[in-house]
């Protein structure tokens, strides 16, 4: 099993968990951050992927 | 050009970071009364469940926004506006007493609304706007855990952050009562169905819920606080959560038009060509408030490309639905608002 990892958007502090996905938007159970699509934005605030950071 | 914007929520640093993306020589100052940072307002709703909350609710410590040349005076309070100079005056442990303006940005968000009849009252409850009241909440409860004791809580108004609250008060382990006046949960935001949904999963995860109550007032009985409704039940702690007041004091003080908010044209304009207001403060022209991060952050983009001459045509709102950070709720209809 993949050694999921979390993400927390810089904006407004929402978590992407891996294990869980983003169902809501498309993104299901299991998908790694890095397969997520370009344009998907954070669900709580809009912002882009590119303003997430990796939780350590 | 010199920029000062009033306030560290989403509003005042999304703007501060994008326009400092548009412009690297305009000088932008941001003022904020707050100490810790920028921190996620959402997560405040989170701030029991999680033991490192205080930590991690901070997104941007102010030294990574001055390492992107914006200045940051913190732990200043603005305490007037001088449209004739087009100065602020500030009083902080900062060295300035005054900030020049060419533009100025107003992102002062709300304090907690507290209901006229509960304010005699003010010592004997909490409010959960801001960190500093997170910290205070948490300070409180350790009080009892650190005895073995799980404190009883009140929570006073069943919408948005009440039932968030409820919520995470009782994934902490902690017995909640929740009032609320009206005869559903979150009846603005939710349709019949999902406040019928949101009632049963706050029930099941141990939150007592009470609709249609009028609470009367709140008496401190030794190391106890009463709510009185048509009975009178003691508690540990009671907080109070009956909605938000935009800060419209400083831009009445100013003579800028102010209705609920500070009001704004499509621009986000005041009635001072100079002066713009973004977040909760502002008023848009068909009395809209726009009170959710989504809303917020588009707005501080789109003014930050106006400000910078890289949009000419007016801020329209997105359409976003509001997630409520209630433990294992998810609303079957949710509501697009626009």
């Amino acid at each position: 099993m993949p050694d999921y990892k979390k993400y927390q958007c810089g904006v407004c502090g929402h978590i992407y968990d891996e294990a869980e996905g983003d169902p809501d938007t498309g993104i299901a159970p299991g998908t790694l951050w890095e397969d997520i699509p370009d344009d998907w934005r954070c669900p709580e605030c809009g912002a882009e992927k590119s303003e997430y950071d990796l939780m350590g | 050009m010199q920029i000062v914007i009033i306030g560290s929520g989403v509003a005042g640093v999304s703007f501060a970071e994008k326009y400092r993306a548009l412009s690297a020589d305009d000088e932008i100052t941001l003022v904020t009364r707050e100490h810790d940072g920028y921190y996620s307002r959402p997560l405040l709703s989170r701030g029991f469940s999680k033991a490192d909350i205080e930590q991690s609710i901070i997104l941007k410590p102010f030294d990574k926004l001055r390492e992107n040349n914006i200045n940051v005076l913190c732990g200043v309070e603005v305490t007037d506006i001088d449209r004739g100079d087009k100065t602020v005056a500030i009083n902080g442990s900062c060295q300035e007493k005054e900030l020049q303006y060419d533009k100025l940005i107003l992102a002062l968000g709300s304090s907690a609304f507290i209901p006229p009849p509960f304010r005699p009252f003010e010592k004997l409850f909490f409010c959960l706007n801001s960190l500093v009241d997170l910290k205070a909440l948490r300070k409180f409860r350790q009080g009892f855990l650190s005895q073995n004791q799980r404190p009883e809580w009140a929570i006073i108004g069943g919408g948005l952050i009440g039932c968030e609250v409820a919520s995470d008060l009782a994934v902490a382990g902690d017995k909640v009562t929740l009032f609320h006046a009206m005869d559903r949960l979150m009846e603005r935001q939710l349709v019949a169905e999902d406040s019928a949904l949101l009632l049963k999963v706050l029930q099941d995860s141990g939150v007592k819920v009470l609709l249609n109550q009028a609470v009367q007032e709140f008496i401190k009985e030794e190391d106890k606080v009463c709510v009185r409704t048509e009975v009178t039940t003691e508690f540990d702690g009671l907080l109070v959560a009956c909605g938000f007041k935009p800060r419209t004091e400083l831009a009445e003080l100013a003579g800028l038009k102010i209705g609920r908010g500070i009001k704004v044209n499509q621009y986000l304009q005041t009635s001072d060509e100079s002066i713009f207001a973004l977040g909760d403060v502002a008023e848009l022209p068909n009395n809209k408030l726009y009170a959710f991060i989504l809303p917020i952050r588009n707005q501080a983009l789109w003014l930050a490309e106006f400000l910078a001459e890289q949009k000419q045509d007016p801020w329209t709102p997105p359409v976003f639905t509001t997630k409520a950070k209630v433990h294992g709720f998810e609303a079957v209809h949710p509501r697009k608002i626009s």
